[in-house]
């Protein structure tokens, strides 16, 4: 089993390897837009980089939003904090969609770039750490999923991607997309090193009372369960790296199953609801006086000073605010908001039954990875459509993983596996296993020693 | 006519609602702050266990149910003093539902008790608005009745009433409470708005009920509307009319987990008006005087149930009375002494009462009352005028009344009585 912490270690690293790997790091961030900012004052420790939404002491934490700017937290994330207590080295903050609302990483001022061709996308909405893991060899990155801003970015730059089961990584330091989704994550150049991170950073937190003090199981899986309902839209050369994923699985004594999952569809538009709803009441405290963007002008009737603040919302994130701000109105609720919350239950437990006796495999994203200029034409509802294969675990919580399994075209693909709630490790070993059989490509390896 | 209030008040807790900062009184403002209750990206509440506890006594206090799995809502809207644009606070899912309050000749409904953060207090000052968050995030109640008060009378009954048991629960009633007043005199609902003080409750609700019936009278209909007080000019005036609904956009809040309240043990459950009931049918004793002793007063209480079998209810009584005219704060050290005295029909003047609790010996003087009576003669056989003089004006003989209640340490009053005797008699 490949680790980059444990090589890491062993190695004898150079008086300026510091040094050297901020200055190439911030040659080739010029061109991808990484990283938001880098930490001048690395040294000693397997570097790290945070995902912008996550909060580092005295560090600008902008969630890649112009009215975070000047944002520096006071305390540090709880996952920050644990991560540098086991010796790792904070490396900056990575560039993100604007508080997380986007699959490809597009909606912020200035977009990262996939490492493969800068003319595509790197994915969203944790783009930056997914390219930061794509370009650096020794390196793991803190991320964050509400509905697939982990999975989706990991495979479209090639990296495996894990998000936990909903509250085993506590979410204390987190600029809050949708708080009963967010989910802190990690994307590595190897399952191995997913697993050392996780480990080190899960167990109750009681600064969020939500984090959860549960055992995380390793309990394998030899049979693949795969959705029909979720074959149904996929790209034709997905459709057939996909499938042949499946007989290699088979010729590895693992078992295909396909199962139907009714009503699997409404998990986009229950997703949406429930996150927008929320979105759009964390997204209400920036009124532009406290932190970040402040307006300054401090005659202005209240009502004029917070909304010249919130112009400076980008297009994604006001529509976010709006659709949430409707579906949680008293006249439309009940056929909205509590209707998803009713879906999300419903779909856990029939996804759970599945669980229960496998794992859920499926392609990552419906489509191999798209041109910038493609995504930009499309409309919302498009673009929301698109996370029909990552939203379903991330609605209902459940731990899953994506890692590359296949190159088209000298573009990276990735596959998601879903395990039960707790039963976290069971999809990083099987990754760790399917490492043995498959070379992951990346195009740097900026700081290999 | 028919009103209902939502009071809010503060609980009695050490920390704030959702973080660890202190709830004390200070000077210094935003000295007790931190990212959670100014509300930073990042930062999440965390549940103070002691408040709900309380919240859960008084809810049982006010006969109401109490909800085993409680959980929490964001309330949103815009407003300066609130932080994250949005209170945590509670509704459907709420500690307390379904009691009432035990007034003397009727029951006022409580529909719901819930448990919510405090905004921070805005301070308006030359042409600026400032915010002090040291009050964002004290833990409060808010404690919602049915519209069943239908007098001014009742309306004071019950506020007395429900002080009087949240002074039980530990509750500081002297605080500013603020309360929305929904009053009624025809079919719509008038609701006045953030109403501060006791003092400005009743008057309000005065001033509404003049308001709506000069309406009434002139044939007209009262409007459903919000208005505010005023209580500089004690007069209301229409805030926002009803056809703009308000809008909070209410969801659950996602950073608290469903709650479970049924292992809080609540406080000794003291509801002074039944303890003040039972007092007096036991001793056939006047009920208001008891209460009106016992309501902001825990300690009294406590000394009523320390000397009850020892003494006379009647004597008990009279002496918390001497207490209570002094100022004397209820501590059964000097107690014990004004009880003893008064069991022995001393008079317990104020220069007694600086001997008991120095510690001197109190000489009892005795004096015969012909010996009194006998002083007040000569006094009076002094001047001729005077008693002449004392058919016009009573007052010619304070001095006499002064002299006598000195000398023989009775009350002025019971001395004005003797030198009275004694005129009628000559
Ligand atoms: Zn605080």
């Amino acid at each position: 089993m490949k680790s980059y912490i444990s090589e890491f270690e062993s190695k004898d690293k150079p008086k300026d390897y510091y040094q050297k790997l901020l200055e190439e790091l911030k040659g080739k961030n010029r061109e991808l837009h990484v990283f938001n900012n880098l930490n001048e004052d690395l040294r000693d420790g397997f570097p790290f980089s945070v995902k912008d939404n996550i909060c580092v002491r005295g560090v600008e934490s902008t969630a890649s939003s112009k009215i975070l700017k000047t944002y520096k937290p006071p305390f540090n994330a709880t996952v920050v904090e644990r991560l540098q207590r086991q010796g790792f080295a904070f490396l900056g903050k990575t560039n993100m969609d604007e508080f997380g609302f986007g699959s490809f990483g597009i909606n912020c001022e200035t977009p990262a770039r996939n490492p493969f061709n800068v003319d595509y996308v790197a994915g969203g909405s944790s783009s930056g750490a997914a390219v930061a893991t794509s370009i650096l060899k020794y390196h793991v990155a803190v991320a964050e999923s509400t509905g697939g801003s982990i999975s989706a970015p990991a495979a479209f730059c090639g990296v495996v991607g894990f998000t936990p089961t909903y509250g085993v990584v506590s979410r204390n330091g987190l600029i809050d997309y949708a708080n009963s989704l967010d989910k802190i994550g990690f994307m590595a150049r190897s399952a191995a090193d997913i697993r050392k991170v996780l480990n080190m950073s899960v167990g109750r937190d009681e600064k969020d009372t939500t984090s959860l003090d549960a055992r995380l199981r390793d309990e394998p899986k030899i049979q693949f369960s795969v959705i029909n309902q979720l074959m149904n839209g996929l790209d034709d050369k997905v459709r057939s790296a996909f499938d042949k994923l499946l007989e290699k699985l088979k010729s590895m004594d693992y078992k295909i199953n396909y199962v139907d999952l009714k009503d699997i569809e409404a998990a986009i538009p229950a997703y949406y609801i429930i996150s927008t709803a929320e979105a759009s009441t964390n997204l209400a405290r920036y009124t532009g006086f406290k932190y970040g963007f402040k307006v300054g002008d401090f005659s202005k009737r209240y009502n004029d000073f917070f909304t010249e603040a919130r112009m400076q919302f980008g297009s994604e994130a006001k529509r976010r605010i709006i659709l949430g701000t409707f579906v949680r109105g008293a006249s439309v609720k009940n056929r909205y908001y509590v209707k998803a919350l009713k879906v999300r239950a419903m779909l856990g437990e029939k996804m759970r039954r599945i669980l229960r006796e496998s794992l859920i495999i499926s392609p990552t994203m419906s489509i191999t990875t798209p041109k910038i200029s493609e995504v930009e034409k499309l409309s919302p509802v498009q673009t929301y459509a698109l996370d029909m294969l990552t939203i379903p675990p991330n609605l209902c919580g459940f731990p899953h993983v994506s890692f590359p399994y296949e190159y088209i075209d000298d573009m990276p693909i990735g596959a998601q596996i879903v395990g039960d709630h707790f039963n976290d490790y069971a999809p990083i070993s099987f990754v760790e296993n399917w490492e043995g059989k498959f070379k992951y490509r990346f195009k740097y390896n900026i700081g290999a020693i | 006519m028919k009103i209902g209030l939502e009071v809010h008040v503060a609980l009695p807790t050490k920390t704030k609602l959702f973080c660890s900062d202190s709830t004390s009184e200070t000077r210094e403002p935003n000295s007790q702050i931190c990212p959670i209750c100014v509300g930073f990206p990042g930062s999440r509440p965390v549940l103070n266990e002691e408040a709900v506890r309380v919240a859960k006594s008084i809810a049982i206090a006010l006969n109401c149910r109490v909800r085993e799995d409680i959980s929490f809502i964001r309330k949103v809207y815009f407003y300066p003093d609130l932080p994250k644009s949005f209170q945590i606070t509670q509704l459907s899912e709420s500690i307390g539902s379904d009691g009432f309050l035990e007034l003397e000749k009727k029951r006022v409904g409580i529909r719901r008790i819930q448990i919510e953060e405090d905004p921070a207090r805005i301070i308006r000052e030359e042409g600026y608005t400032l915010l002090d968050f040291n009050r964002s995030g004290i833990p409060l109640v808010e404690i919602v009745t049915e519209p069943d008060i239908t007098t001014e009378e009742e309306l004071r009954e019950m506020v007395f009433t429900l002080r009087t048991i949240l002074h039980y629960q530990g509750v500081d009633v002297n605080q500013e409470v603020k309360t929305d007043l929904n009053i009624s005199l025809a079919e719509e609902r008038v609701e006045i708005k953030n109403v501060t003080g006791i003092k400005n409750l009743i008057a309000a609700a005065q001033y509404e009920i003049t308001r709506q019936g000069a309406i009434i009278k002139k044939g007209g209909v009262p409007e459903k509307e919000t208005r505010s007080f005023d209580a500089a000019s004690g007069t209301t005036k229409t805030s926002r009319k009803k056809e703009s609904e308000e809008e909070y956009g209410f969801i659950y809040e996602p950073d608290l987990t469903v709650y479970d309240t049924k292992n809080l043990s609540e406080n000794a459950m003291r509801i002074p008006t039944k303890i003040a009931m039972g007092l007096a049918v036991k001793h056939k004793a006047n009920y208001s005087t008891i209460l009106e002793l016992i309501a902001f007063d825990t300690g009294a209480l406590n000394l009523i149930n320390e000397f009850e079998e020892e003494f006379d209810f009647k004597t008990i009584i009279a002496s918390l009375e001497i207490m209570k005219r002094f100022g004397e704060p209820a501590n059964s050290g000097v107690f014990k002494e004004i009880l003893g005295l008064t069991d022995q029909k001393i008079d317990i003047t104020r220069d007694v009462l600086k001997k008991i609790k120095a510690g001197d010996k109190v000489e009892i003087k005795k004096f015969s009352e012909p010996q009194i009576d006998e002083t007040i003669r000569e006094m009076l056989n002094s001047d001729k005028t005077i008693v002449e003089k004392y058919k016009k004006n009573k007052n010619v003989v304070n001095f006499i009344v002064g002299t006598i209640s000195k000398k023989y340490g009775i009350q002025p009053r019971d001395a004005a009585a003797r030198v009275e005797g004694v005129i009628n008699k000559l």
